[in-house]
């Protein structure tokens, strides 16, 4: 195993998520093709060959998944594709695929062309891999969560304005969306909290200060805040539908600003008590990487 | 030449419902009406088919003297069927209702019928499974039995063809079935919906017939309580008054409003109270009234959709647009089959010549054979016989193969020289006469060439050349 067989698997996964977007958007567009199985199909080929490279690379770099972000990044898009496989035929939303492969693309791309690297040596912490892992399956979830609401807007615009022909005949009906979004964030809201708790700790331990990791925190709390409203009001005050799809999009939209920060950020330094260190965001297969 | 195929009978294109229902044979009476038919010497088979829009007989006649004459006498008996059927004292009686087809354009009538393109609905697919219907209560009582159950059976192909060729049946085109799309496209699965019926009149009960097969609940709310509990017995569903409207509304997902008030009996704010005890649980209206039930403006409230009737008929005028559009790729795929039907019915002409043909061969082997075995074979023992028996049969069949598939073959393409063979087999082997039947044909072949040879003739002329 060596470098070049993951770059290999990078670019197969690749091209399996180009097909599987592709195919998604002939459907919706032109309303062609096998949506129902060729689609959902390439996705889950996508995810398996995204887990083997992300094995491979992790083992070439000596890298765990689960610590710093441009991996795990990608590790989120390939759990989120595992999902959406396993959960599209139970909440009806196969067409969710749309939104799904193109997500998991630009991940995957974002995790290797996107930031930069740091320096290799990472603040050794049982809390950082658990903080990481729980987010990552929070975010997998809300991706979904954001491909259901985002089709379910698509869905309720054409049924308001009566335009029933062609495109809504493709979407899933309009509560099948309601409720996937709904199971969707409420999978991935706990998860998010404890991230959220961890990370918190997290930062105290290594004294984060500077403006990237603020606004980190900033923008994961609001999206904690977000979800939890949008939970709570769907609960208490009724709010379904075209409300709740547009809470769970900004929700994800924080969820994304948070990665992004992580993506861009520069690699500061944390003191950890007692101890010096670094950010434990790995450089995956860049040509700066020190394993 | 064709089968004598004959179809007689009224349409919604030839006569109003209440002469098409004078036809109309129930299924209890079907097999005495077939036996009659088909006791009739001049009828082969028949078929009686009896739908809402359509009432009639597809017979295939006995051979007559001519293909000429025995459509006109199966026509004559189909007539006096139809006559008995209607109880009229006359033919003439039954009017200019009746249509009447023959030969080919019989067989392209019955193919038309069956893929739905003469239906009243076009491309609807229930007209296919009666069709199928008529056939299996024709087979059960024994009036179709060969060539006339195989033009029906080739018209399911067709149907089948067309079916999944186009886009012929594409689309709902009726109204409830619309509302029913609808309603699917909104919640999916309609098996955990509460449909509620807002007035108790013909339209509703409509709905209700298309909603309540699939819907978990019917609910019934009308200003006359005992008309509602009346529909809603019909359907196992639940009654209310009119003013328990509101409450109903809250617990119910898909409502079909159709009263005859002349006020909006659903209002904004009536919804907006609505919704919020349903904690805004998605509400689809369907209001199918004119005067209007539902006002406008509901539609304009988060998790409620109105559809009126104008909008469920511009969806059913888009699909039936839809439909004719394809109606020409359809009649391509009949006139596809129809010319293979063709083919295979002319190879039928030189059935007589291939019978006698074999009769001939055989009863030379067998008269040749006897004669040995009571003569010098006579030592042979039973099994021994057996096997020259069927070495006879054998033989028989590869001797005749050739010739057989020949003759079929030049008849199924109209070739001309297929009538040469037919009577250069006849005189060859001294069979009985050519079937006047073969003749007919080889003249309408010949004639076609000729008329060919002519017009190859007139433009070699005017471009100055010989002919050749």
């Amino acid at each position: 195993m060596n470098e070049s067989f993951a770059n290999v698997l990078f670019v197969l996964t690749s091209a399996t998520y180009v097909a599987a977007s592709a195919i998604f958007l002939r459907f919706l567009v032109r309303g062609k093709g096998d949506v129902g199985k060729l689609g959902p199909r390439l996705i889950a080929l996508g995810a398996v060959l995204h887990a083997a490279h992300i094995c491979v690379a992790s083992l070439v770099l000596r890298v765990c998944p689960v610590e710093g972000i441009h991996f795990p990044m990608s590790v989120a898009s390939m759990l989120m594709c595992a999902a959406y496989v396993v959960a599209r035929k139970r909440l009806r939303v196969e067409v969710a695929g749309a939104f799904i492969a193109p997500l998991a693309l630009t991940s995957l791309m974002a995790s290797r062309f996107v930031g930069r690297a740091e320096p290799g040596e990472g603040v050794k912490s049982f809390i950082l891999p658990f903080h990481v892992t729980l987010n990552l399956f929070g975010v997998a979830l809300f991706g979904l969560a954001f491909s259901a609401a985002a089709l379910y807007l698509v869905q309720e615009r054409l049924v308001k304005s009566k335009r029933i022909d062609g495109m809504s005949r493709r979407l899933p009906p309009l509560d099948a969306l309601d409720r996937a979004e709904h199971r969707f964030l409420l999978a991935g809201f706990p998860l998010l909290t404890i991230g959220i708790i961890t990370g918190t700790v997290w930062a105290q331990r290594v004294e984060a200060g500077a403006t990237a990791d603020i606004l980190r925190a900033v923008f994961g709390y609001v999206t904690w805040l977000v979800i939890a409203g949008v939970l709570f009001l769907r609960a208490a005050a009724g709010w379904r539908g075209r409300r709740a799809a547009y809470g769970t999009i900004a929700g994800f939209g924080f969820a994304v600003l948070v990665l992004i920060v992580y993506l861009t950020r520069t690699g500061t330094p944390h003191t950890v008590a007692g101890t010096t260190g670094t950010s434990s965001s790995s450089p995956v297969l860049t040509r700066t990487v020190q394993p | 030449m064709s089968l004598p195929v004959v179809v007689i009978g009224v349409s919604h294109k030839t006569a109003p419902v209440d002469v098409r229902e004078r036809f109309a044979a129930g299924a209890e009476i079907l097999p005495e009406l077939l036996a009659r038919l088909t006791s009739r010497p001049e009828l082969d088979e028949a078929m009686f088919l009896s739908t809402c829009n359509r009432v009639e007989i597809v017979a295939l006649a006995k051979p007559g003297k001519s293909l000429e004459d025995a459509k006109r006498a199966a026509s004559r008996a189909v007539r006096e069927a139809l006559r008995e059927q209607l109880g009229a004292s006359s033919i003439d009686d039954l009017g200019d209702w009746l249509y009447e087809k023959s030969g080919d354009d019989a067989v392209r009538h019955i193919f038309r019928v069956a893929a739905s393109l003469d239906s009243m609905v076009l491309g609807e697919p229930q007209i296919l499974g009666q069709v199928k219907d008529a056939y299996d209560a024709a087979v059960a009582a024994g009036a179709l039995r060969s060539h006339l159950a195989r033009c029906v059976h080739r018209a399911f192909t067709v149907a089948k063809r067309i079916r999944s060729e186009t886009q012929l049946g594409a689309g709902i085109v009726s109204i409830s079935s619309v509302a029913v799309d609808l309603a699917k496209r909104i919640f999916g699965d309609l098996g955990s919906s509460t449909v509620l019926l807002v007035g108790a009149g013909e339209m509703a009960e409509q709905a209700a017939k298309s909603l309540g097969k699939t819907a978990k609940s019917i609910r019934v709310c009308n200003r006359s309580f005992d008309r509602a509990a009346t529909l809603a017995a019909t359907f196992g569903g639940t009654a209310a008054p009119l003013d328990q409207l509101e409450a109903e509304l809250v617990i119910s997902d898909v409502v079909v409003a159709s009263t005859s008030s002349k006020t909006f009996v659903i209002t904004r704010d009536l919804v907006k109270r609505v919704m919020k005890q349903r904690k805004g649980k998605t509400l689809f209206l369907i209001d199918i009234a004119v005067p209007r039930n539902v006002e406008p403006d509901v539609h304009k409230l988060d998790n409620v959709y109105v559809y009126n009737v104008d909008d469920l008929e511009a969806e059913v005028a888009e699909n039936m647009k839809a439909r004719h559009g394809e109606v020409e790729a359809a009649e391509d795929i009949v006139a596809a089959e129809l010319a293979d039907w063709a083919a295979w019915a002319r190879g039928l002409n030189v059935n007589p010549t291939v019978v006698a043909l074999r009769a001939r061969t055989r009863g030379v082997l067998v008269a040749e054979l006897e004669r040995s075995l009571s003569g010098r074979l006579k030592h042979l023992t039973e099994g021994d016989r057996a096997a020259l028996a069927q070495m006879v049969e054998s033989a028989t069949n590869k001797l005749l193969h050739a010739p057989t598939t020949r003759l079929k073959h030049a008849a199924s393409v109209r070739d001309a020289d297929a009538g040469d063979l037919v009577h250069a087999v006849h005189h060859l082997f001294d069979l009985p006469p050519v079937v006047e039947a073969f003749d007919e044909a080889e003249r309408d072949s010949r004639m076609m060439k000729a008329e060919s040879v002519g017009a190859h003739s007139n433009e070699d002329e005017q471009s100055g050349r010989l002919p050749h």
